[in-house]
Order: structure tokens, then C-alpha cells, then sequence
């Protein structure tokens, strides 16, 4: 039997600049300012339209073809900046592109950000999982840092450098007993 | 999420109709999945609340985040499409468990017939299924045979009928009707002698697919599990099962190394029976090379004293007349019919001193052999029996005895269980006398061929196994009572002191014992008289099976198998017992084809015959028959994706495979045709016995080789990576380039060498004349380390030895499940592999002797040769 292969990203909108359209007091730590929620219209539609502007812009018309067929979001958080795309598995490199190329959310939204691609699976439920792992590595990460009054710690700077497949090494051992920590994969993590 | 067009529901040529209207499940279905797998997720402005960001907000909203994907995960899995019949364990699927759930579990089956509804799947029973376009002519066929078989009994009877009328009119008018004979006495058949037996007409049903082959007795059983020989392929003239259809390469490894058993259908061996005087089978058997290589103390000697009275087994090599040691013809086991012991003296068995009447008393003998030299020995022992003065007559006895072979830990258990000696099915048995097999055999249970005394035997008188089927798991002896007693019967082995005559060499017995097995339809109605949940009453017109049970260790602790001899047609009803029975451990007997038997023999490290023995009259036969086999495998490829012989490159400028690549080509061992006499005669090497073999290889004996072109079986291991493939070519290491066999030599792996080298070794520099003399040490020390062997593929690889150093091929050659590595069964040409005399006089040879069991291994289309060892085979 032919199975359609696919290969599914996990995304995450950044906001380097300036937490949008919500009211920040000074306090807020970095942490959190850079998770920043997006705004409510930013719906599935915009996200889509986003990816196939910037295919077309770069790979132009064929690249476009390519990834039309299979192009789906299977799950959009704007509170918390987080989706998960599916794409046809020989050219999902071109939606990583696109993703990684763009600067700003499109119209309706229309704010400056960075959309990083941490981790392409083969499958939705791997996808998920490392989803979980990342929420609840942010949930201690911002708590730590509102402790230690919002300083710009190492973790950003390990977060943002954290970049595809990569697995991030927990910062705390509370949560490694999390169901999607017992990757193998969790020694091989690069930071450089 | 479209619902199938209904329109379609009255074309008669859909395969599935569509569902009902009124029940239609389908779209619910998807409604259903497209929920699960939908991942919910919260707005932004219901998560922060007044456009206000911060940590308790921010902690929050990844929490749900958290909750929501983890729902996801376990919703999409609740719905996976994993259908019933998929839960059931994989040996246990059936493929019409898909159309039936009839066929299913009981646990599973509410859940597939829901399932059923669901997906539209339309239950199939084989009875109403409509036949195919070739059924339906078999079927119509079938339909006019039986009319006219009908019809023309009908008019058989009435003839019949007829003629029964005159008759009775004849005697009324003559005198009294002669009485017929209260008890039928089985006439004794007159056997021919000496002529080879026809296998048993089959049913008329099976007559026509067995014109050229003959069907094992469980062939019906073995065709529905296992693949067959192709129909006009017979494997020696029989239809065998070749390896079961599921796929078992590894479980077969388990059952017969670490837990249950294997057992096969073997009754293709052929069976030869002897008839004569003890001096007269003695010769016989000499002559064929019986204890040929012991000095004395062998088969003939003392030791083989147990043999001779029937109690022990012997299994070795058969040669042709007067050959040992060429020419050999098979592996066999001999067996000998113990004596019928008198009455009154049962000391004459322990002594030598019989009385003189004794040695007149004819014996009986029973050669079993493989199938494939069964022709060559046949004609060999008919020679010999008429030359034995007495003569002893030979008898086939390939259809009457069949047999069942049955290896792994838990053999015993299964064998125990299902045969039960006649006297113990009778009553209790007294517990202090052990001198009889029955006694004996149900302490057997937990023994293995390996933890009794060597090649021991058992005959006695089996009940009809379908009385107790299915059969039910024995109770292994717990008690220390017990256990002290199977001690004492391991050790001292009574059945030697007692030698009793087994009943399955009478003819009488075997066909009286096949003629009284009940119908199966009797058996069931016995069955269901019987009380529920006891097995039905014997009845003094019971078969008695006779039965011989023999078990032979292999090379392992494991290896060991168990032999039973049955009359031809009891096999089957014993088969089918074997197969159910329950094992201790769980699960049941597993049984095997011909790969399996092979592939047993090869993790044993063991050769298998015929295929591992070339230069034997069966092994290039079957060589033979291999290499067409892989030559039409190879012309099927096409071109550009089958191994180019002519352009392999070999190194060193040569070019192109040695000899044939898809064969084990020994003509080319032999020496190399001079332009001189141009017609090459075909060279036929000889196989030779081990024992003399290990003497020859050792350099131990001092004649010369005899006979010339001799072959050795040997083992191959390898020292590096590797798996050799049958076919692969074994050369020694090279004798005329030095240079080469030094840098071969390399290649052993040393103890420093193992060592996974995790840095570069710094560059070495030599010190300065006034550093401390450790580090002068040191420096030499390094420049005299052995090199690490270069790797496959780098440059500095050696390459093969020329073809002068080939000696020899591998037969069989794959991954060995039971080392973990690749290794082989080859076999060598002697003359090449033989330590010359002067070095065994030598006194400091011994690197010299280990490099002789060196040897390179290079797979046929491959250039690359991997370093192995051999050691000779069993």
C-alpha cells in the first residue's frame, strides 16, 4: 500500500522586539516578552497565506505547486505562539525557508517577529509531544526568571539558539519525569 | 467527508453495496475521527484577559496549551483504525478472521462485527461464496464423476445382487453351506526380498498428484502450513514441506536453543531391513565401513557391545564395499533387534558365554538413511548380503516405517505426552521394577539426548494417541523421591541389562497394528460415550503401535534430537498429537521443513547432507541442482542488475570471477589443464570421515594422501566483520607473494589492536639524547607497536590471494543466530590445507600451525576478501 508521507513543523512566533497590542509593565521578564500571545487575528487562514507568500516569493511558482497539495495547519495556539504544519515530506524545506525568512506577521496582524521551526517529525503525534515538553519547559523557565526579577538569563539565550531537531536538555529535574522526556536523542543537544 | 453515492446501490457488479440508507455509519465514522484528531486551543483574548500579559497569565495559558494537546494525543489514539482481528497475537491471525468474525476470538468478537457494520464489510462463509470461474469447472466436473461413479454402483450392485441369488440357489439344492472360520487368521504375507518397494496406492482422489513423487503421511496436514516442493520438483521423489509458511527463521532458533521444541516429519528416510545370522549382518556391515575407524574398541569392540544387543544406536558414516575410507555413501543409524531372551537364563545377556544355539538364531538389523543415498546404498548392501555366507536378506522397508524427528528443551515432554505405553495405559506400574522401556519412558520427561547415557533406545507398544486428544499438559515430577529415581535410571540405564526384542521389526506386527486403527468416526463416538472430561476406556482390540524411540546429541548441549520409528500409517494420528500437544512452558510444538533442518544443522555448526557434502555422489547431485537453480536467478535479472562476472576486478591487475560465480565450482581445484591434452576429464573428489581427516590435517599421519582430490568439511569462522554466502570462495594465504601474506597477517586482530582507538596516537618524535631513558623506552617501545589492520575499502587493504591459493568454497554461509555473527560450512581441498611433514617435525611451529588455519574468505562478485578461520566440522 502507498502511504503519503508528510512531515509535520513545529513553530514557534517570537516577538525580539516588542510584546504586541498587550499592555506590558516594566516587570515583565524577558522570558515572557518574547513568547509574547499573538493577537486574535492571527487565524489559521493568515498563517497559511503567510507560508504561501513567502514560497512563492522565494521558489516562485513550482515551489508553490509543490507544497500547495499537502500544505495544512493542524493546530494553531495563538496564546501561546505555537503551530503545528503539515507539509508533503520532499518539500518541506521549502516551508522551513519561508517560515524562517519571513520578518513580519502579515496584514491583519502586521507585527515584526521571528518564526522558529523546533522540530519536524514524521508524525503529528511526535510533534505533539515535544509541544507538551516545550510548554512545560517555558512554564518553569518563566516562573524561575519572574523569580529572579526578570534579568535576561542564559535560558533566552539557549532557547533562541535551540534550532530544529534538537532537543532541549530540561532546565529543572521536576520535569523530567514528563511522559516526552525519555528521548534518547536528549544527550546529543548542541549548543554552540 | 462525502457520504458514497447511493446510486450505486442496485448495480449488482459492486463488490460491496452500499450502505443502507436508514444505516448509514459512514460518515459517522469520519465525523467521529475528524473529532478526535481536532486539537483545541483557547483565543488570546480569553487567555489574557484585558490585553494584560503576565506570568500567572502567561503559565495559564501554556497549561491549557499542555491539557489540550495531551486530550489530542489520547482522543486520535482511542480512534486509531486498528481493526479487532489486528489484536490478536500474529501466529494466532487468520486471514478469513477478516471476513468472519466466526474466526476471532470470543473476547474480540462484539467489537469486529460492530466494526463489521461499520466499514461495510460484507461476511464471507467459504460454503456460500460464490466460486470462482476455475472452481465453478472443478466443481462441475466433480458434480458429473459422482453421477456417474452413482450409476455405475448401482449396476455394480445389482450384478451382485444377482450372482448372490444363483448362489444361494446352488447351495439349497447341494449341501450345507461350509462354515466360515470363527477367528480370522492373518495369513502370512510371502515378502520379496531384495526388490525395492512401490509407495502405497493413494487414495483415487490423490492418485494423479503422485505419479512421479510419493506424499508423506501428513501430507495434507504439512500442504495446508508449510510450502511445498513445486509439483514437478519432487525433492528425492518426494512432495516435502521446504519451511512453514509464517515466517519462523528466529522463533525456530528459540524452540530448539532456549524454549519449546521442532519437530518434523521425516518419514521420507528410507529404512532398510536385515535378515540373518549375527556373523553374516556383521560382515555386511563391516564391509560398509561400520567401525572402520576405531582400532578395535569401536562398534565391534566392548564399547560396542550394547550396540550389538539392541539396546544403543550407532550413527556414523556408510561407504561402499570395502572403500573406508572414500566413497561414502550417507550418514545412517543402525539399529539391531535385541534377541529374544528364553525363559529361564537372563544372566546370558550380560556374558559373553552364550549358549551355542544361540549364534544360529537369526538377527535383525535396520539401516536408516537419508533418502539421498539411499539407491547407492541399496545396491551396495544387496551385493554384500548375497556375498555373506550365510546370506542375509534385505528388505525395503521404505514404506512401512516412518518416522518423526523432534529437537529442543522441551522435546521430551512433548514425546512423553503423547505416547503412552500400552502396559501403562493398562494399569499403574510397579514402581520397584524398571527393567521394561514403558517403565521407564514417563521419567523421561524432563531429559534431554544430552543429559542420558549416549545413543540410547526404546521400543515398546504405544496406545492409539487420538484416544487422548487433545492432549493434555503432563505434570513434571516434583517430588525428591522422583527425582532421586530419574538420577538412578540416567546413570545406570537398566534397559541394558535387559535387552528385549523390539516389536516394530515384525512385519506381523506392523501390519497388524496399522489394519486395527479405528476410524476417526468410531474414535468420536467412543469420545462422546466416554464420561466428560475423561478420556475414552481402552478396549483390548485397541491398536498397539509399536513404537522405537532412539535420541542422538548433537555437537551442543542442545542439539540433541529424538527419533521415533512408527509403522508408515500410524505417523499421522501421532503427528496430529504431537502438534497439539501443550507445553509446560506455554505454546505448542512448532514443526519444520527441510530449511529448518538445515538451518538447525548450520547454528550447531554441524554439516548437513546431502548439500554441505560434495564429494559424495548426493552432495554433487544436489550441488547440481543448486546451481541451476541460481543460474536462472541470475539470467532472470536483468542486465544491468545482475553481478558482471567477467568484469570483477580482484586486484593486482586481475580480472574477471574464478570459475563459474554462481556455483561452487570444484573442477577448477583441480589441476590446471596443460595445452598438451586438450579433452579436461572431469576430476571426482572424494569426502572423507573426520576422524581420518583430523589425522591427515595434523600432518599426524605419515602416508600419503589417499585418496587424491580429497575433500575435508570444515567450519568457518569469522575473525573480522563479515558474513560468507554460499558460494563464497575460501583461499589460504597466499604461499608466493610474501609481502601480501605478511600484510594479511596484519590483519588478525591483536589485543592492542581491539582496542577502539579514540584519539590519534600523537606524532611520534624522538627524544632528545639527554632525555631520561624511560622515554627512549617508550619511543621504541611505539615504533614496534603493531599496526592497526587497515580497513575494508582504504587503499592499503590487501587483496585476494591468486587462484593458486584457492582451496576450497563455502556451501553454506549466512548469519549464525546462535554465535551472532556470520560464519559457514565449507569444505576444503585436503591437499592444499595438509601442514607439511617437515614442519611437524619441527619443534617451534606453533605460529606456523596457527596461521594454517587461516584462511580468507571472499564472496563470489566480490573483490573483497574478509579474514576467517576454519576448523573441521562434525
Amino acid at each position: 500500500m502507498v502511504r503519503i508521507k508528510h512531515r509535520y513543523l513545529l513553530i514557534n512566533i517570537l516577538y525580539p522586539s516588542k510584546a504586541p497590542n498587550f499592555s506590558t509593565k516594566d516587570d515583565i521578564p524577558d522570558v515572557i516578552q518574547f513568547r509574547a500571545p499573538t493577537p486574535d487575528n492571527f487565524e489559521t487562514g493568515v498563517l497559511l497565506r503567510m507560508i504561501k507568500e513567502g514560497v512563492n516569493e522565494l521558489y516562485g511558482d513550482y515551489g508553490l505547486g509543490m507544497i500547495a497539495g499537502s500544505l495544512k495547519i493542524i493546530y494553531l495556539s495563538a496564546p501561546t505562539s505555537t503551530a503545528i504544519i503539515r507539509v508533503s515530506r520532499d518539500h518541506y524545506r521549502l516551508v522551513w525557508t519561508a517560515l524562517t525568512m519571513a520578518t513580519r506577521l502579515p496584514k491583519p496582524v502586521d507585527l515584526p517577529c521571528v518564526i522558529q521551526v523546533v522540530r519536524t517529525s514524521g508524525t503529528i503525534r511526535k510533534a505533539e509531544e515535544e509541544a507538551i515538553r516545550r510548554a512545560k519547559a517555558s512554564i518553569v523557565r518563566s516562573k524561575q526568571s519572574a523569580q529572579t526579577n526578570g534579568s535576561v538569563g542564559i535560558d533566552i539565550l539557549r532557547d533562541f539558539n535551540l534550532v530544529g531537531r534538537y532537543h532541549q536538555p530540561s532546565p529543572a529535574p521536576n520535569i523530567r519525569d514528563g511522559p516526552t522526556n525519555h528521548d534518547s536523542s536528549e544527550s546529543e543537544v548542541q549548543i554552540d | 467527508m462525502s457520504s458514497t453515492t447511493p446510486q450505486s446501490n442496485n448495480t449488482s457488479s459492486r463488490k460491496r453495496k452500499a450502505p443502507i440508507a436508514g444505516n448509514n455509519h459512514r460518515p459517522h465514522k469520519y465525523a467521529r475521527l475528524n473529532n478526535a484528531r481536532k486539537i483545541s486551543s483557547q483565543t488570546s483574548d480569553k487567555a489574557f484577559s484585558e490585553g494584560n500579559l503576565n506570568v500567572d497569565k502567561f503559565v495559564k495559558a501554556r497549561e491549557y496549551e499542555i491539557k489540550a494537546l495531551e486530550d489530542g494525543l489520547r482522543k486520535s489514539k482511542a480512534v486509531l483504525s486498528q481493526r479487532a482481528f489486528q489484536d490478536v497475537p500474529k501466529d494466532l491471525r487468520r486471514r478469513t478472521a477478516s471476513h468472519n468474525v466466526k474466526w476471532i476470538p470470543k473476547r474480540l468478537r462484539p467489537r469486529a462485527a460492530k466494526e463489521m457494520v461499520e466499514d461495510n464489510t460484507p461476511t464471507v462463509t467459504a460454503r456460500r461464496r460464490k466460486p470462482s470461474t476455475h472452481q465453478r469447472l472443478r466443481l462441475e466436473t466433480a458434480k458429473r464423476l459422482q453421477k456417474l461413479s452413482v450409476k455405475s454402483k448401482e449396476r455394480r450392485q445389482e450384478k451382485k445382487a444377482q450372482q448372490s441369488e444363483a448362489e444361494v440357489k446352488v447351495s439349497v439344492e447341494g449341501e450345507e453351506p461350509k462354515q466360515a472360520s470363527p477367528a480370522l487368521s492373518v495369513c502370512k504375507p510371502r515378502v520379496k526380498m531384495a526388490t525395492l518397494k512401490t509407495a502405497p496406492i493413494p487414495k483415487a482422489k490423490f492418485k494423479k498428484r503422485q505419479i512421479h513423487k510419493t506424499w508423506l503421511p501428513t501430507h495434507l496436514w504439512h500442504s495446508k502450513r508449510a510450502h511445498m516442493t513445486p509439483p514437478k520438483e519432487p525433492l528425492w521423489r518426494f512432495a516435502l514441506p521446504l519451511t512453514p509458511t509464517a515466517k519462523c527463521y528466529r522463533t525456530t532458533h528459540r524452540a530448539t536453543t532456549q524454549r519449546g521444541a521442532v519437530a518434523w516429519d521425516m518419514s521420507y528416510m528410507s529404512t532398510i531391513g536385515l535378515d540373518g545370522p549375527e556373523k553374516s549382518i556383521e560382515g555386511l556391515l563391516k564391509a560398509l565401513g561400520v567401525g572402520a575407524d576405531g582400532d578395535g574398541s569401536g562398534a565391534w569392540g566392548k564399547s560396542g557391545l550394547k550396540w550389538r544387543q539392541g539396546t544403543r544406536t550407532w550413527e556414523g558414516w556408510l561407504h561402499e564395499r570395502e572403500e573406508w575410507p572414500a566413497k561414502r555413501i550417507a550418514p545412517a543409524t543402525v539399529i539391531w533387534n535385541a534377541k529374544t531372551q528364553p525363559e529361564e537364563d537372563v544372566l546370558v545377556a550380560k556374558g559373553e558365554d552364550a549358549p551355542p544355539n544361540k549364534s544360529k538364531e537369526n538377527r535383525k538389523v535396520s539401516i536408516r538413511v537419508h533418502p539421498a543415498g539411499f539407491m547407492q546404498l541399496w545396491e551396495q548392501v544387496i551385493r554384500l548380503g548375497k556375498v555373506q555366507k550365510p546370506t542375509v536378506t534385505v528388505e525395503d522397508l521404505r514404506f512401512e516405517i516412518g518416522s518423526i524427528e523432534i529437537s529442543g528443551p522441551n522435546a521430551a515432554e512433548a514425546l512423553v505426552g503423547i505416547l503412552h505405553p500400552e502396559s501403562l495405559a493398562k494399569g499403574g506400574t510397579d514402581m520397584g521394577n524398571l527393567d521394561g522401556a514403558h517403565d521407564i519412558w514417563h521419567y523421561l520427561s524432563n531429559q534431554s539426548p544430552s543429559s542420558l547415557p549416549p545413543n540410547i533406545l526404546l521400543a515398546f507398544e504405544a496406545s492409539d494417541p487420538r484416544l487422548r486428544h487433545p492432549p493434555r499438559t503432563i505434570q513434571s515430577p516434583a517430588d525428591l523421591d522422583t527425582q532421586k529415581r530419574i538420577r538412578q535410571i540416567c546413570t545406570t540405564w537398566p534397559l541394558d541389562s535387559n535387552p528385549r526384542p523390539a516389536t516394530l521389526f515384525e512385519r506381523s506386527n506392523r501390519l497388524k497394528s496399522q489394519r486395527s486403527l479405528p476410524s476417526q468416526k468410531s474414535i468420536n463416538r467412543r469420545k462422546t460415550l466416554a464420561d466428560p472430561g475423561q478420556y475414552p476406556k481402552s478396549r483390548p482390540n485397541d491398536p498397539k503401535i509399536p513404537t522405537l524411540v532412539f535420541a542422538s546429541r548433537g555437537n551442543t548441549a542442545t542439539a540433541g534430537t529424538w527419533t521415533i520409528l512408527l509403522p508408515w500409517k500410524c505417523i499421522e494420528p501421532v503427528w496430529r498429537s504431537l502438534m497439539y500437544y501443550p507445553l509446560a512452558i506455554g505454546g505448542s510444538v512448532r514443526f519444520g521443513g527441510v530449511r529448518e533442518k538445515r538451518q538447525i544443522a548450520f547454528e550447531s555448526g554441524s554439516a548437513w547432507f546431502p548439500g554441505d557434502f560434495p564429494g559424495t555422489k548426493a552432495g554433487d547431485e544436489w550441488e547440481l541442482q543448486e546451481k541451476v537453480k541460481r543460474k536462472a536467478e541470475w539470467e532472470k535479472r536483468p542486465k544491468g542488475r545482475r553481478v558482471e562476472w567477467d568484469s570483477l576486478d580482484l586486484g593486482m591487475g586481475r580480472k574477471g570471477e574464478i570459475g563459474t560465480g554462481w556455483a561452487c565450482d570444484w573442477q577448477i581445484l583441480g589441476p590446471k589443464p596443460t595445452e598438451a591434452d586438450a579433452d579436461v576429464k572431469e576430476i571426482f573428489f572424494e569426502s572423507l570421515p573426520r576422524s581420518f581427516a583430523a589425522q591427515l590435517v595434523a600432518g599426524k599421519s605419515t602416508e600419503s594422501i589417499h585418496p587424491p582430490h580429497a575433500l575435508i568439511t570444515v567450519e568457518i569462522t569469522m575473525i573480522t566483520k563479515g558474513v560468507p554466502q554460499t558460494c563464497a570462495r575460501i583461499y589460504r594465504l597466499p604461499t608466493a607473494n610474501i609481502d601480501l601474506r605478511a600484510k594479511w597477517l596484519a590483519q588478525v586482530p591483536t589485543p592492542a589492536s581491539k582496542r577502539p582507538s579514540v584519539k590519534k596516537a600523537p606524532t611520534l618524535r624522538r627524544p632528545g639524547a639527554d632525555a631520561p631513558l624511560a622515554e627512549h623506552k617508550g619511543y621504541a617501545a611505539a615504533l614496534i607497536m603493531v599496526a592497526t589492520p587497515s580497513q575494508v575499502g582504504s587503499a592499503d587493504y590487501p587483496p585476494v590471494p591468486d587462484e593458486d591459493d584457492l582451496i576450497g568454497f563455502v556451501t553454506t554461509g549466512k548469519f549464525n543466530l546462535g554465535e551472532g555473527k556470520g560464519s559457514g560450512i565449507a569444505s576444503l581441498l585436503l591437499e592444499k590445507v595438509v601442514v607439511p611433514n617437515t614442519l611437524v617435525s619441527g619443534e617451534d611451529h606453533t605460529a606456523l600451525k596457527k596461521e594454517h588455519t587461516l584462511c580468507i574468505v571472499r564472496d563470489a562478485g566480490q573483490s573483497i576478501g574478509r579474514l576467517a578461520k576454519w576448523e573441521l566440522a562434525l
